[in-house]
């Protein structure tokens, strides 16, 4: 079974090479002026993965409002009592507690690898780390990954379905969104039903948002005051990062849009 | 015995060529080296104190490399051959006036520190990514594992300009084309909505 998947691997690789010399050989302008009007530049159009485009903008401007009302104010409160590194502590502290998640999940995607990494990671921080306020394993050259069960169900083969907007848990799709509700399953906190787990989820939803808003603050600012369409900018954003994230880091250069496209587009003027 | 070893070094070869033509990724000695050229004529407008300097260099350094007329018509997607000569006329100058000001703001958060070329990706021979990593960065730090990717477009002359800037997978000119195509299409489409994107450009240059 595998010696036959193997010549076919080869083929696709072959034709995908071959496909690729053609656009890039097309040097007649003519061709060149037919292929731009029948295909559209952007290869990582988002708007057609948007199909919910309105429902999803007015989900936006309802976090807006709550960001900018609530989540900005505590973020900057947060900042201003606390020091850099109390704050790089919890940072530490709650990806420490998101751990066996991720580990979950790279075991389901069959990464052992990495999941050797994030084992490694959650035992070396939890004891000589004081139980993950520090990262001793980044030093030891054991570094960070993320995955959640959104990254796991696109390695299964699950496609990403429309972009969604949801106020609170920002920029995902319908995949992802599956995803976070598999990924709080994934959480021993959840199955506990006592009223001291229930404060500790509920405190530790609030920590996570100030810890991952407060640095934050700046960034998001920028991109809003540089937008000409903030809502499009950080769709935009979202989809370009998210692609890499499931990548595991390695980025592909192959599907970027041409930008080349101009120079025969200039000869038809 | 004889056919064998000819069939075996028939699908050597065979193979060779599949991996030759199948592989993405050439080294580019002439593009890594023009984009770390460029990088050590920003080296000393990052190394300034004040911003005015930062930003005047790399205004300067947005000049002189970066192609603007081509990325502002890729901005544009599938509108590009839609705008009106008196629509691009306005639109080209606060296209680059506005990216102008987008490479200054991205570029001067990487005041102080220093770049270096890792690789390059020869997506073809006239369209060429080069990848640059911040030597000597914090290890843990968000700057440590950050990979700074330059997209360099060699004219049929073979000048090199650059074309586009990303981090970590994440380009500026492909964010711009999704903000602008976003506004033309909830606009009613061109002309009319390449209208309401120049004015919401001239808007934001003003500011």
């Amino acid at each position: 079974m595998t010696i036959k998947i193997w010549p076919l691997a080869a083929l696709l690789a072959l034709t995908a090479g071959v496909a690729h010399a053609q656009r890039s050989d097309a040097d007649d302008a003519a061709a060149f002026a037919e292929e731009l009007k029948n295909d559209d530049t952007s290869t990582q159009d988002s708007a057609s993965k948007d199909p919910w485009e309105g429902f999803n903008r007015k989900m936006f401007a309802v976090h807006n409002a709550i960001d900018g009302a609530m989540l900005v104010p505590a973020a900057k409160v947060y900042r201003a009592t606390t020091h850099k590194k109390q704050r790089k502590g919890l940072r530490n502290l709650l990806a420490n507690a998101r751990t066996p998640a991720i580990l979950i999940n790279d075991l389901l995607q069959g990464e052992f690898k990495r999941a050797g990494e994030t084992a490694s990671r959650f035992v070396v921080n939890t004891t000589i780390g004081f139980g993950g306020m520090g990262d001793p394993a980044e030093r030891m050259g054991i570094p960070q990954h993320s995955e959640d069960f959104g990254q796991t169900l696109a390695v299964w083969g699950a496609r990403p379905g429309p972009y969604l907007f949801v106020p609170l848990f920002g920029p995902s799709s319908l995949r992802d969104g599956f995803g976070s509700v598999g990924d709080i399953t994934m959480d021993p906190a959840v199955w506990i039903r006592t009223d001291a787990a229930k404060y500790l989820r509920y405190s530790r939803a609030g920590a996570t948002g100030l810890a991952l808003r407060e640095p934050l603050i700046e960034p998001l600012q920028d991109i809003e005051d540089n937008s000409l369409d903030y809502y499009a900018s950080i769709r935009s954003f979202y989809m370009q990062s998210r692609k890499r994230e499931i990548a595991n880091g390695r980025t592909n250069y192959d599907d970027l849009p041409d930008i080349g496209a101009f120079e025969e587009f200039d000869e038809l003027e | 015995m004889h056919i064998t070893s000819m069939f075996h070094r028939f699908g050597v070869a065979m193979i060779a060529g599949a991996v030759l033509t199948a592989a993405p990724a050439l080294a580019d000695d002439e593009t890594e080296q023009f984009i770390q050229s460029v990088l050590d004529e920003a080296e000393p407008y990052l190394d300034a104190p004040d911003q005015e300097t930062q930003f005047d260099g790399i205004r300067q350094l947005v000049d002189k490399y970066v192609d603007m007329r081509r990325v502002g018509l890729f901005t544009l997607g599938k509108y590009a051959r839609r705008i009106t000569p008196e629509q691009k006329q306005e639109y080209l100058p606060l296209f680059k006036e506005y990216a102008t000001g987008i490479y200054q703001d991205s570029l001067s958060t990487y005041a102080g520190e220093k770049l270096k070329v890792t690789t390059s990706i020869d997506r073809s021979t006239r369209d060429i990514i080069v990848n640059t990593e911040i030597i000597d960065a914090e290890p843990g730090s968000d700057l440590a594992n950050m990979v700074v990717h330059w997209r360099v477009y060699r004219t049929r002359d073979g000048d090199l300009t650059i074309v586009d800037v990303g981090v970590d997978g994440i380009w500026l000119a492909i964010e711009q084309l999704e903000q602008f195509t976003s506004i033309i299409a909830n606009n009613g489409g061109p002309p009319a909505g390449i209208d309401a994107l120049i004015v919401d450009m001239r808007e934001q240059v003003a500011e």
